[in-house]
């Protein structure tokens, strides 16, 4: 494997010279924001320390910094450098499908990670590897439902739930894979109203604040990620009403330290490690020309305050 | 005399030797740190260097005019969303629906519009105000930006259409759409700023603005048209850059400015105007997109870019300085 950065030129310089070897396969990687929290941040490193463990990988290792411009000329000079296969990290659904479409073109799989570039690309996509949103908020209507079976409430518990950003693929697949796996499991637990919390912490307390004074009883809340959980969580804390059951989806750290303190139920336990290692494999599954499922999901186990040992804390 | 002729080919010069430098350092760091096995140098490559300065090379060139004019422009890069924004939705509204693909000119020429007509109002602020361009344009960047989170919130707006996108990534004689049109939009303010008396009362009001009143320049009016020209050359970047891209982010163009900025200054445009040429930026965009395609090249961060032309920016800046003499003399407050 060799990689290469520009502080470290000299020395790789040293190692590389010459070693490239006609059996490797070259992938490029073209990520989102790097930098711009650490679930980014944590996933690049992790995609580079998996490309460097494998000796049949060269990987050019590139970040678009949120710029659509700069990822679509970053999908060119890949496509230029003829990689054997580009995994990108879309910075906007739409705007790199024609990019997508010209590597497609020049015979270059492509792979979509993390989250999936909008339907009129996916001709030109080989995969796409990342999280099951729809799977994760079914588990986490598991985790709900489990507790108020365990609390003996699973017939009367009323609820609430706050979602994530509108239009976003994320926000809606999460409230519908947790709306429709409610009523198989918990027929009689209500789901009085649903309100977006639009990823937000403090948008989240305010949405939940009045959630409060409009109801006198809730039992559990479910909220999109752990992040908009926390902010759900204040907002009961501060009006002093106890035994509320908060449930999120993607652990946090703040939802991870909440859950330590006994205040917060469950989540969704998303790593971006699995998430780094399971789009490199995807590509190599692709140039191996092994059957590659189109949707190509890593496994999000659930995480309670029962089993968060298991687990190490979130870095973001 | 003498020493002043030299001081000024070397700063004319500084850019394409500075450009010349990136190439051969890129071409033989490449044979060394590159996965790729086609040189840097490669035709093709350089062909889409040229097409990837497009966005910020056509308001650079843009940005060229106003700067010489002694004013700024910093709401470039949301007249530039807000452009692609017009571009993209009214391609999908219901009144041009029976044009078919018609609808792209008719689409291209709303989006311009709006662009001209928003550069067109910060100069007529400018012009009738008083007030500082940097201030007033400042103020419009928020503004514009509001208007563009206003449209559609956080989400992007989205429309692809394939006859665009195909126009887009069209090469004709082997040129990419984009660089055919950063190439006719430098050569028409080439033109400008050097055949026509726009163009040298331009250099006249940047270098003395109460000297051009004096000699009878209408400069209010003659600024408010610059300042059209740029709103105009950011939507048609926007234009540009959307037909192949068929989704604009609400952030979209944010930094713009400071790129742009950034690469007049490179080619030699003085911020208190007065001096500058379009050629000069014409480099000055070249030397930053060649800066970003050789780091990616041989495999660099993209954080290590942005450190790299911030100390190549301030070391033209002391160079500058160094070399003109004159223009400590002339430094106005």
């Amino acid at each position: 494997m060799k990689l290469r950065f520009a502080l470290a030129a000299t020395t790789a310089m040293a190692v590389m010279t010459g070693t490239a070897s006609a059996d490797t396969m070259k992938i490029g990687i073209t990520q989102n924001n790097v930098g711009v929290d650490s679930y980014q941040t944590t996933y690049e490193k992790a995609f580079i320390a998996a490309a460097e463990a494998n000796d049949a990988v060269e990987a050019v290792v590139l970040d678009a910094g949120g710029d659509v411009a700069r990822q679509i000329a970053q999908m060119e000079d890949l496509i230029q450098q003829e990689v054997d296969a580009i995994i990108i990290w879309p910075t906007n659904g739409e705007a790199v499908i024609p990019a997508v479409r010209k590597a497609h073109q020049a015979d270059i799989p492509v792979i979509v990670t993390n989250s999936n570039i909008a339907e009129p690309g996916f001709d030109f996509v080989a995969s796409f590897s990342g999280p099951d949103n729809i799977t994760q908020g079914s588990r986490s209507a598991e985790i709900m439902c489990d507790k108020f079976k365990e609390m003996g409430i699973e017939d009367e518990a009323q609820i609430v739930q706050i979602s994530g950003q509108p239009g976003y693929t994320t926000a809606i697949e999460r409230a519908k894979g947790f709306e429709d796996r409610l009523p198989e499991v918990c027929p009689n637990v209500t789901l009085m109203e649903t309100q977006p919390g639009d990823w937000n912490r403090e948008k989240s307390q305010q949405v939940m604040e009045a959630f409060l004074v409009k109801y006198d009883d809730i039992d559990g809340v479910y909220a999109g990620d752990d992040n908009m959980g926390v902010g759900a969580l204040n907002a009961a804390k501060a009006a002093g009403r106890d035994g509320i059951i908060f449930v999120g989806a993607t652990n946090f750290a703040v939802g991870y330290e909440a859950m330590a303190a006994g205040d917060y139920w469950g989540s969704i336990y998303q790593s971006p490690v699995d998430d780094a290692e399971a789009a490199l494999q995807t590509a190599l599954d692709v140039l191996n020309g092994k059957e590659v499922p189109f949707l190509n999901y890593f496994d999000t186990p659930k995480i309670t305050q029962d089993n968060m040992d298991e687990f190490s804390k979130p870095v973001f | 005399m003498k020493a002043g002729k030299l001081s000024d080919a070397l700063k004319k010069g500084a850019i394409w030797g500075f450009i010349l430098l990136e190439l051969i350092f890129f071409s033989v760091a490449g044979q060394f740190l590159s996965l790729s096995d086609s040189a840097f140098m490669d035709l093709d490559n350089m062909l889409l260097l040229l097409k990837q300065s497009a966005p910020i090379g056509i308001i650079a060139i843009g940005m060229t005019i106003v700067m010489i004019n002694g004013n700024i422009d910093l709401s470039v890069g949301a007249t530039f969303a807000i452009a692609a924004i017009v571009l993209l939705d009214s391609m999908t509204w219901p009144i041009f629906a029976g044009l078919g693909d018609w609808v792209i000119p008719v689409s291209w020429l709303l989006a311009l519009t709006v662009g001209t007509l928003l550069g067109a109002l910060n100069g007529l602020i400018v012009w009738k105000t008083g007030v500082d361009a940097f201030i007033v344009t400042l103020g419009a960047m928020l503004g514009y930006r509001g208007m563009v989170f206003m449209f559609n919130g956080e989400n992007p707006t989205s429309h692809l259409n394939w006859t665009l996108v195909d126009f887009a990534e069209a090469q004709l004689l082997g040129i990419h759409t984009p660089t055919w049109f950063l190439l006719g939009v430098t050569l028409a303010i080439w033109f400008v700023m050097t055949r026509t008396v726009h163009g040298r009362n331009a250099y006249a009001i940047g270098d003395n603005r109460e000297a051009a009143v004096n000699a009878g320049i209408r400069v209010g009016p003659h600024m408010m048209i610059n300042f059209a020209i740029i709103g105009f050359l950011a939507a048609l970047s926007a234009v540009v850059f959307y037909s192949e891209s068929g989704s604009v982010n609400p952030n979209d163009g944010q930094l713009y400015e400071l790129w742009v900025i950034t690469a007049v200054v490179l080619g030699g445009t003085k911020i208190t105007g007065g001096a500058g040429s379009v050629i000069g930026t014409f480099g000055g965009v070249i030397a930053i997109q060649l800066l970003r395609k050789g780091l990616g090249h041989i495999g660099a961060d993209t954080s290590t870019v942005n450190l790299v032309i911030g100390l190549i920016l301030i070391a033209v800046l002391i160079l500058d300085r160094q070399l003109n003499i004159r223009g400590k003399e002339e430094l106005k407050l």
